[in-house]
């Protein structure tokens, strides 16, 4: 069985190999010829071609063809005019070839890089040289001896490769010092790998959703719905074209455009619930601002899932609902929300959420707003001027309109039906107010924002304002 | 007619002093002169050591007139030694203008509204099975148990500080001294915050 099987394969090589060896593409004479030379010991590739600088072209799919291992066959290919005897060693390598000229460009690229990356790996150094004379194109593998035409042509090589998703372009003198920027070409292809994975897994996403609300959609049920911490960090210190590519850049909501003003040194862009800094001289991401509220901004529609997260009590009188805006409040900012759209329309943050004392008290604020409890105390004179935002009470000097110190805070208060929030648990009536109203069995007292409060012990529900402490 | 007068005087009694008891704005306020007197005359913000980390992160971002304001507020100062061994950057930078955001959220997190007594506290905790959780001003909760004879106070991110004297009070509230710096959880950490907001 097994002479007739070696006889078979024998007898099909014999019929398949003059179909193999004849010239093929009529018209070009760019045919492959190939002749081992057994005798040389396998570290040298020569190519001899007749009729230009296509033999060059063969001998680089040739060398891309031979990735395979790492001892790599020695070939030496000659061609001759005037049809020649060629002897082909090796049919599986003319099909390699043949495969490699029919596979996508990039992944030629791919190929070239490999073979390129040898020398890191302790392997040969081939190159391709081609000389012209006597009608031969002769190309010869050269040991780390680079003249000025193979280094021209590596150049070509590399760029095409870095020159994608804005890597960086290599120079002359990069590639004469090629042996000393060995790591610089791995980490720079490194980051190509990285950037293409990326781009890949960008792609499989749903990219329409993305643009819609500004965050992945795996991350849109939590409560901040956007790129995580830990991506977010890497774009650190990256050029802001490079993060451009992965973050969906937003307009500033308008009341945020206060807090994060342009200066001359810096300027800010948003995109996926975060704030980045950029240098103006270095175009570099030197900062990465806080997430705020969940993560959405003007323009953009505000959660179903959120749509329950009412403003607190305090904060209504300040923001009254209208046929034209409605107000939801998370994470310690505060959405306005087209309700007929469903759009946010703008953003306020909260004391401490990236607004307060240095910032500029915007000049929707023009009017006096101090909750009336507290406008004994605090009123407007020629040296100050007193507005309430959500939280505070601010200090705001008439003349540069700048936050100058938080007069007051405000927490979110309590209104009368309402359940006692969480953490008012612990009798807190100020000291002139204790004699009077001090807990029970029946009732308890809970001091909020200038009021004391009744509170049903239980049912917990706040029944009644009984004294306003400030007055 | 005769018959139906008592009746009207009698409901109109009961409508008046529902109206007293459930009081208003309009209530006249109870006030115990004796209780201010005992807090003294000077305010929280006159009464710290103007030198010390707290007031200077405070001054750094405007909260240094909160303190001297109205209030009142039940302030937990940690100690010096406390803001040393902090970590983060903004706590060992706090007059970088930079940080001021995060100073503030941290420094009202250690603010809560009212005059709230270690007594209180204590009294929140026994009711509340062991943990009592107190509001802040900066719209987070911390949680309060007892180690022993002594307050703790656990943050939001599990750091634990120890009240190591308290009641010290105030004309505009009341100031505990603590052994550590909370710090509360980042925003998005998760929805309690936003939670409270309904």
């Amino acid at each position: 069985m097994t002479r007739f099987l070696l006889a078979a394969g024998v007898a099909a090589l014999a019929i398949t190999a003059p179909a193999a060896s004849a010239p093929h593409g009529g018209g070009h004479d760019q045919h492959k010829r190939a002749k081992t030379q057994g005798d040389k010991g396998g570290h040298s590739a020569r190519a001899q071609q007749k009729g230009g600088h296509s033999g060059n072209q063969h001998a680089q799919r040739a060398q891309a063809s031979g990735r395979g291992g790492g001892a790599q066959h020695t070939q030496r290919a000659q061609q001759h005019g005037g049809g020649k005897q060629v002897k082909q060693a090796s049919r599986g390598h003319e099909q390699k070839s043949r495969q490699a000229q029919a596979r996508p460009k990039h992944e030629r690229t791919q190929h070239v890089r490999q073979a390129q990356a040898r020398p890191q790996n302790g392997h040969a150094v081939r190159t391709a040289d081609a000389h012209r004379g006597n009608n031969d194109v002769r190309i010869a593998v050269k040991d780390r001896k680079h003249d000025r035409r193979d280094v021209q042509r590596e150049l070509v090589r590399r760029n095409e490769a870095f020159g994608r998703n804005n890597s960086p372009v290599l120079t002359l003198q990069d590639v004469r010092h090629g042996d000393r920027d060995v790591e610089r070409v791995r980490v720079a292809e490194r980051n190509l790998r990285w950037n293409r994975d990326w781009d890949r897994d960008w792609d499989n996403r749903d990219f329409r959703r993305v643009a819609a609300y500004g965050c992945p959609p795996g991350l849109a049920r939590k409560p901040v719905a956007c790129m995580p911490p830990g991506q977010a960090r890497e774009l650190l210190g990256r050029p802001l074209s490079v993060v451009r590519e992965r973050v969906v850049f937003r307009e500033l909501p308008n009341r945020l455009r206060y807090v994060y003003a342009d200066t001359p040194d810096y300027y800010y862009r948003y995109g996926n619930g975060y704030m980045y800094r950029v240098n103006r001289e270095s175009q570099l991401v030197s900062a990465l601002m806080p997430l705020f509220g969940l993560g959405y901004t003007a323009g953009q529609p505000f959660p179903a899932a959120y749509s329950n997260y009412y403003l607190p009590a305090a904060y209504q009188p300040f923001y009254p609902t209208t046929p034209y805006s409605n107000y939801r409040y998370a994470n310690g900012y505060v959405y306005q929300v087209d309700p007929y759209t469903g759009l946010i329309s703008d953003v306020d943050p909260l004391l401490g959420y990236g607004y307060g004392y240095g910032q500029m008290m915007p000049m929707s604020y023009s009017v006096y707003n101090v909750p009336y409890q507290y406008r004994p105390l605090y009123y407007d004179t020629s040296d100050y001027y007193y507005r309430y935002a959500p939280g505070a009470i601010y200090q705001v000097d008439p003349t540069t309109s700048l936050i100058t110190a938080v007069a007051a805070l405000l927490s979110p208060g309590l209104t009368v039906g309402q359940p006692l929030p969480m953490g008012y648990s612990a009798y807190n009536v100020p000291y002139g107010y204790r004699t009077s109203y001090y807990d029970t069995p029946d009732s308890w007292y809970r001091y909020a924002n200038g009021n004391i409060y009744r509170v049903d012990p239980t049912t917990q529900l706040v029944t009644a304002l009984v004294a306003a402490a400030l007055t | 007619m005769l018959k139906s007068l008592p009746l009207c005087l009698s409901a109109a009694a009961i409508a008046l002093g529902a109206c007293s008891q459930s009081g208003s704005n309009n209530t006249a306020p109870a006030q115990s002169s004796e209780a201010k007197d005992a807090a003294g005359d000077k305010t929280i913000g006159a009464s710290l050591d103007q030198n010390g980390k707290f007031f200077q992160a405070a001054k750094a971002v405007g909260l240094d007139a909160t303190l001297a304001g109205a209030g009142p507020y039940t302030v937990l100062v940690p100690s010096d030694q406390a803001f040393s061994a902090a970590e983060g950057d903004a706590i060992k930078d706090s007059a970088n203008p930079q940080n001021r955001a995060e100073i503030t959220r941290i420094l009202t997190y250690h603010i809560l509204p009212g005059v709230i007594l270690a007594d209180d506290i204590g009294t929140a905790i026994d009711n509340g099975k062991g943990k009592a959780v107190l509001a802040t001003m900066g719209g987070e909760t911390l949680t309060a148990t007892k180690d022993g004879g002594k307050i703790l106070l656990t943050s939001g991110d599990g750091a634990k500080a120890t009240v190591t004297q308290a009641d010290e009070k105030h004309s505009n509230g009341v100031v505990h001294h603590i052994d550590a710096v909370l710090v509360p959880p980042k925003p998005g950490d998760g929805a309690g915050s936003a939670q409270q907001g309904k």
